[in-house]
């Protein structure tokens, strides 16, 4: 590894009873990269974070954060890391500079409340109760609440979760922006688009356990396949069992088509070179007859990679 | 110092959200003063009652005549006069009357010696009404007493029984609401607050952070102490200007009784937020404890009119003892020392609910 580990998670195991939800995760965090975990609700993101944070003792595993361990040294841990919790509702009838500044003296070192706000666009706000707050200005406070100290790594968890597609945006700028700053962000989200945006690194997580972790790109690049083409046979569900194993093995035999998914919405068919697949796609069903409605191309996503990799979606 | 700034930070935050809840203070306020207002006036309030006494006069010299005349012309005592001492006190055990004043054989004389006496006697179940009497004969007697000696106080009352010198049940009443008050504030507002904080993951991210569990405490500790201490010099205030009640003991005595209840509730409301088993059932049980322990807790009528199997459990219950300091402080202005009952159990209290509320704290 080229660049300095800044977080470190070995082994951690969660158990709630017989449940295990996290199941012996393991990963490094890069000094300044965005690390991103993707997984589906439940899948352990927020048991995962909450160990690093020292909020949930691991039950087997240890967690580090700037060399300390988060539950022998948690008090050293607390000093350098911020963290923003999924459902974190602050008192509401604070005004947001008043929050800001009670966060600010739990610490020993904190940053300018002013500027603070500033950076997360919420200076015409500050005067305001966090009652009166929409649910973006809300999401931003909590991040900056995050910042407060200063610290080395923040943790965001599903920091745009609830919020309207602008407010979204919003929220990825300031991301973007502390990354340009060099903070080391760990963000768990489900939504595949934010994690492709905003992330340096992927983690994907199902069912307590770590399925793959790479850059976006080399994630949908190891498909073998990055362009998809999708389309509905309006006919297929009403064909008899024989006749639909037939269709199956037209569209596998499609040129340059590495696999073939069926889908509610209708079949995907995964190929590296677009243009021969499409032709042989038209040309395959021309020649059995077959009827291809709403059909799409797009490049595939980290949503395929899932999908892929476990069978299901990431939305399910 | 972070501590300190933090601690600081917490206090002011908390005191500010119960400046900016309207409504629980509206409602922890209007709740004790419209008790008090409502049973003073009824009860214990004063112009309406009517009065019945019987006045008799064993001595028949010219000093006891007097006396008798001037307790004889106050017309919102009622009172009569009567020969035979036996046949008025049988109608004050029936209840005919509620005041029987009697001249003793012998006061002239002792007038002379500059050592007279009067006996009253009234109807100790009919407390409100009777003491009214026995305050209004006093007054009387001082009347006629500085006539005599020229403001030197020659003549008391000795009123019997003595066990229920106090006075109106205003009076009674005031220190019990504010025990109440405290109580009820407390018990329910921490156990509710906490536990809701805890719900909606307040606690948990001041836990991520590195603010002490102690240093959160103290802080709600102070602002609950600076917010009960307000309430109850609001209600003592009203008291005293609606029914003229007064502390005749000592203010700081008084206030280390608020303190000390506080601190006894707020412990136990953290008891309740801790081992509750959802969030939303800490309320309800904190209700469930402060609603029978109003009752209970020598804050409406005295303890010693329950029955007597009851007694072992009242007399355990902090309400009463706060009840009762507070208002031995206020009426007798009893100091400290005649106190180290209340003062012990509540102490007890304190620090048992300490210890368990420390252990039973949770973040989440």
């Amino acid at each position: 590894m080229e660049q300095e580990a800044i977080i470190e998670a070995q082994g951690l195991v969660k158990r709630y009873g017989s449940f295990s939800a996290v199941n012996g995760v393991s990963f490094q965090v890069r000094r300044g990269e965005v690390f991103g975990l993707l997984g589906p609700n439940g899948a352990g993101k927020t048991t995962t974070m909450e160990m690093i944070e020292g909020l949930r003792k691991p039950d087997e595993g240890r967690a580090l954060v700037a060399g300390f361990d988060t539950v022998t040294q948690l008090d050293r841990v607390k000093a350098v890391i911020g963290v923003q919790l999924q459902s974190t509702s602050l008192f509401d009838l604070l005004t947001v500079r008043e929050i800001t500044e009670m966060y600010a003296s739990f610490y020993k070192k904190s940053v300018p409340v002013g500027p603070l706000l500033e950076s997360v666009n919420l200076t015409e706000k500050a005067k305001d109760r966090v009652k009166h707050l929409s649910g973006g200005q809300k999401q931003r406070l909590a991040v900056a609440l995050a910042l407060v100290n200063d610290p080395v790594a923040v943790f965001l968890d599903e920091p745009t979760t609830g919020l309207d597609p602008q407010a979204r945006r919003s929220l990825w700028e300031i991301v973007l922006r502390l990354k340009e700053q060099g903070k080391t962000i760990v963000l768990s989200t489900h939504y595949m688009d934010e994690a492709h945006v905003l992330c340096d690194r992927i983690c994907l997580m199902d069912q307590g356990k770590v399925i793959a972790l790479d850059t976006p790109e080399q994630l949908i690049y190891n498909l073998g396949a990055d362009q998809t083409i999708e389309f509905q046979l309006p006919a297929f569900a009403e064909m008899e069992r024989e006749r639909q194993e037939q269709v199956r093995a037209v569209l596998r035999t499609v040129p340059a088509v590495t696999r073939v998914e069926e889908r509610q919405e209708g079949f995907v068919l995964y190929a590296g070179d677009l243009q021969s697949a499409l032709t042989g796609l038209v040309a395959a069903a021309n020649e059995n007859g077959l009827l291809l409605e709403r059909l799409s191309t797009r490049t595939a996503t980290l949503e395929d990679v899932f999908i892929q990799m476990t069978g299901r979606s990431l939305r399910e | 110092m972070s501590n300190w700034s933090a601690y600081r930070h917490l206090t002011m935050g908390q005191l500010r959200l119960f400046a900016r809840n309207r409504q629980m203070l509206f409602f922890t306020m209007l709740f004790p003063i419209l008790m008090m207002v409502g049973l003073g006036s009824l009860i214990g309030g004063g112009s309406s009652i009517s009065l019945h006494g019987y006045v008799i006069n064993e001595d028949g010299g010219a000093a006891s005549g007097e006396l008798a005349a001037a307790l004889l012309a106050v017309e919102s005592l009622g009172m009569e006069a009567a020969d035979d001492r036996n046949a008025a006190l049988e109608d004050l055990r029936n209840g005919d009357t509620q005041l029987v004043v009697i001249v003793p054989a012998g006061y002239g004389d002792a007038v002379s010696a500059g050592d007279a006496g009067i006996e009253v006697f009234y109807d100790e179940k009919n407390m409100t009404v009777s003491q009214l009497g026995v305050q209004m004969v006093s007054g009387v007697v001082d009347g006629v007493s500085k006539q005599i000696t020229g403001y030197v106080p020659a003549v008391t009352v000795e009123a019997s029984p003595v066990e229920s010198l106090e006075l109106r049940y205003i009076d009674f009443l005031v220190p019990g609401i504010v025990a109440m008050m405290i109580m009820s504030t407390n018990l329910n507002g921490v156990a509710g607050q906490i536990s809701s904080w805890r719900e909606r993951g307040v606690l948990r991210r001041m836990q991520s952070t590195t603010l002490s569990a102690g240093t959160f405490i103290a802080a709600q500790i102070t602002a609950r102490l600076v917010l009960n201490g307000l309430q109850a010099v609001i209600v003592l205030l009203i008291a005293s200007l609606v029914f003229g009640t007064q502390v005749n003991g000592s203010w700081l005595l008084l206030l280390f009784y608020i303190v000390l209840g506080t601190l006894v509730f707020m412990s136990i409301g953290f008891i309740i937020a801790g081992t509750a088993k959802t969030p939303e059932s800490a309320g309800p049980i904190a209700g469930l404890i402060s609603f029978p322990l109003m009752f209970l807790g020598n804050v409406f009528f005295p303890v010693q009119d329950m029955p007597g199997f009851l007694q072992p459990l009242v007399q355990a219950l902090p309400i009463v003892h706060l009840s009762d300091a507070m208002r031995s402080v206020m009426n007798a202005g009893a100091g400290l020392f005649e106190l180290v009952t209340p003062t012990l159990v509540l102490l007890g209290w304190l620090v048992a609910a300490f210890a368990l509320a420390s252990r039973t704290f949770r973040w989440e």
